[in-house]
């Protein structure tokens, strides 16, 4: 059969449209959705150390047993850490926050007196500001006169603002501790049935569709499998680039932020910006005496982003998933504007797979010789059942 | 298994250690083939593989009879495949197409080994794969042999 008719626009847009539908379901139940996506990660992490336990000689459950123990006591000790060091700092986390906040603000008012400084025109003349000239309030919204009880007033905002969400950001990371519980959970059985689980699936399959389907499982598989580690491939490569760029800056902890800013950008854009906010925010903080580090954080960041967005990414996730640079770009648009955040996070997975899905079952329903086996097949035990009538 | 205990019989396991390919395996690298396998049943004259489809692994037939036939401008059946025989062999190797169709003779049970599973005992149980290997190769090469010497007598 001609194989450029299964992939063409047709079972194109159909891809488009399943993972787009997809996306909006998946986007009511996040709760599920985000612990199987981090079970999954989890598995093709995993995945090849099992794989190496057996090539010792172990049986699987044994193999999955030994690396799950072995990850569980990882994470404790990770946890007895850690844990320490955030509740030894935790008396303390809400002035930091309030620093963090009064940091922030005076970089914003800073960035507003370089900006009339170096560019007057873009600056409001001295009269709609009420006289003030400079102000402590960064942009000032039109049509409002900012005084100084307005300034009184942002500045207890901002002190305010950590007593104000705490409550909120505990209960929310509350609200997810149970879905979280899950991924160990999920990923220990992904490691120990997931062969079996796919051989049952494979049974229900008819003869005549067996091997095309099968090769489909494959290629699904080796989608994701290429897809998760492209993710961690550009995590790797972004933490590098932006630790390398911090540590001639002269910033504290470099890799440490670098590594955290690379994680949080596994949210597409919004992910990218909390984490270089994150970044500015900590230089601004630790090195008052030096004002233009902010800004040459933020110029890292953007060049580092540019090099992820047109280089790493397109080279990493959409090599692995073998897809034009530009259509990944399109893609990550709309799940975004499809599923908001949730769409961003998991477009890309959805869409390697539906795209396989969809490029496969375009063959399988435009084979008219498969279909044929498949009537024959059914034909041959319709007469079987009929046989003694 | 405890000492002196005897192994219970499994005929399944018994069959797919006579094949060829897992003659030299001990029976518990059998079975770990066998985990890897999947099973299907076939009604007589039921299609298992058609000629030009894209071939991904090898079958081996448990029960009932298999027949491989070219359709040139007669049909032309090449061989006939009984139980503890296999089939499609060289797809186990490398992704090409069938070049003969398999069709059930009679209602048939067979297992088959795909590529990909086959390349993930390469790696996780080299040991067992490399011997599945050099038999397939010793099997390729009476093949190669008994074409060469048909052509021959032909000419």
């Amino acid at each position: 059969m001609d194989r450029s008719l299964a992939s063409g626009p047709l079972v194109w847009l159909g891809i488009i449209l399943t993972t787009c539908l997809l996306l909006v379901f998946f986007q009511t139940m996040l709760w599920l959705v985000l612990p199987l996506l981090l079970a999954v990660v989890s598995y093709y992490l995993l995945s090849p150390l099992v794989n190496m336990a057996m090539a010792r000689g172990l049986t699987r459950e044994r193999a999955v047993f030994i690396v799950t123990v072995l990850l569980t006591i990882f994470l404790a000790a990770e946890g007895f850490i850690i844990v320490p060091k955030i509740a030894s700092a935790s008396h303390n986390w809400q002035d930091k926050l309030a620093d963090y906040g009064r940091t922030g603000e005076d970089l914003v008012m800073k960035a507003k007196q370089s900006v009339s400084k170096y560019f007057p025109f873009l600056h409001p003349p001295e009269s709609q500001t009420g006289g003030m000239g400079v102000g402590r309030i960064g942009f000032v919204e039109s049509g409002a006169t900012p005084t100084p009880s307005s300034n009184n007033e942002l500045e207890n905002q901002v002190e305010n603002l950590p007593a104000k969400y705490s409550g909120e950001i505990a209960m929310e990371a509350l609200r997810w501790v149970p879905s979280l519980l899950l991924v160990p959970y999920m990923t220990y059985f992904f490691l120990l049935d997931g062969p079996r689980f796919k051989r049952f699936l494979v049974r229900a399959i008819p003869n005549a569709f067996f091997e095309k389907t099968l090769y489909l499982f494959y290629r699904v598989e080796d989608q994701m499998r290429r897809y998760f580690r492209g993710l961690l491939s550009l995590t790797a490569l972004d933490a590098v680039c932006l630790g390398v760029g911090l540590w001639f800056l002269g910033l504290e902890a470099p890799f440490f932020l670098a590594s955290l800013a690379a994680v949080m950008a596994w949210l597409p854009y919004l992910g990218s910006i909390a984490g270089g906010l994150l970044v500015v925010l900590v230089a601004a903080h630790d090195a008052p005496n030096q004002p233009w580090l902010p800004y040459e954080v933020v110029g890292l960041f953007i060049a580092v982003r540019m090099l992820d967005d047109f280089v790493f990414m397109p080279l990493t996730i959409g090599r692995s998933l073998r897809m034009h640079p530009l259509v990944t770009v399109l893609m990550i648009l709309l799940g975004g504007a499809v599923a908001g955040i949730s769409g961003l996070l998991l477009v890309m997975p959805v869409l390697g797979v539906v795209m396989v899905a969809g490029q496969i079952i375009g063959e399988l329903v435009t084979d008219e010789r498969v279909l044929a086996r498949y009537r024959h097949a059914r034909h041959l035990r319709q007469l079987r059942a009929k046989a003694d009538l | 298994m405890f000492f002196g205990q005897k192994r219970a019989p499994n005929t399944r396991l018994d069959l797919l250690k006579s094949v060829v390919l897992f003659k030299d395996l001990p029976m518990r690298d059998v079975a770990m083939v066998d985990s890897l396998m999947h099973e299907r049943r076939y009604l007589a004259d039921e299609v298992i593989f058609d000629e030009g489809e894209e071939g991904q692994g090898l079958f081996v037939v448990l029960s009932g009879r298999v027949k491989i036939v070219r359709h040139g401008q007669v049909p032309e059946t090449l061989l006939e495949f009984g139980p503890g025989s296999f089939f499609g062999e060289v797809a186990l190797l490398d992704q090409c197409v069938r070049t003969a169709q398999a069709r059930a003779v009679e209602d048939a049970h067979i297992v088959a080994l795909f590529r990909a599973e086959f390349y993930s005992l390469l790696e996780t149980h080299s040991a067992i794969a490399s011997r599945i290997s050099f038999q397939l190769a010793r099997v390729l090469a009476a093949r190669l042999r008994q074409a060469i010497t048909s052509r021959d007598q032909h000419i």
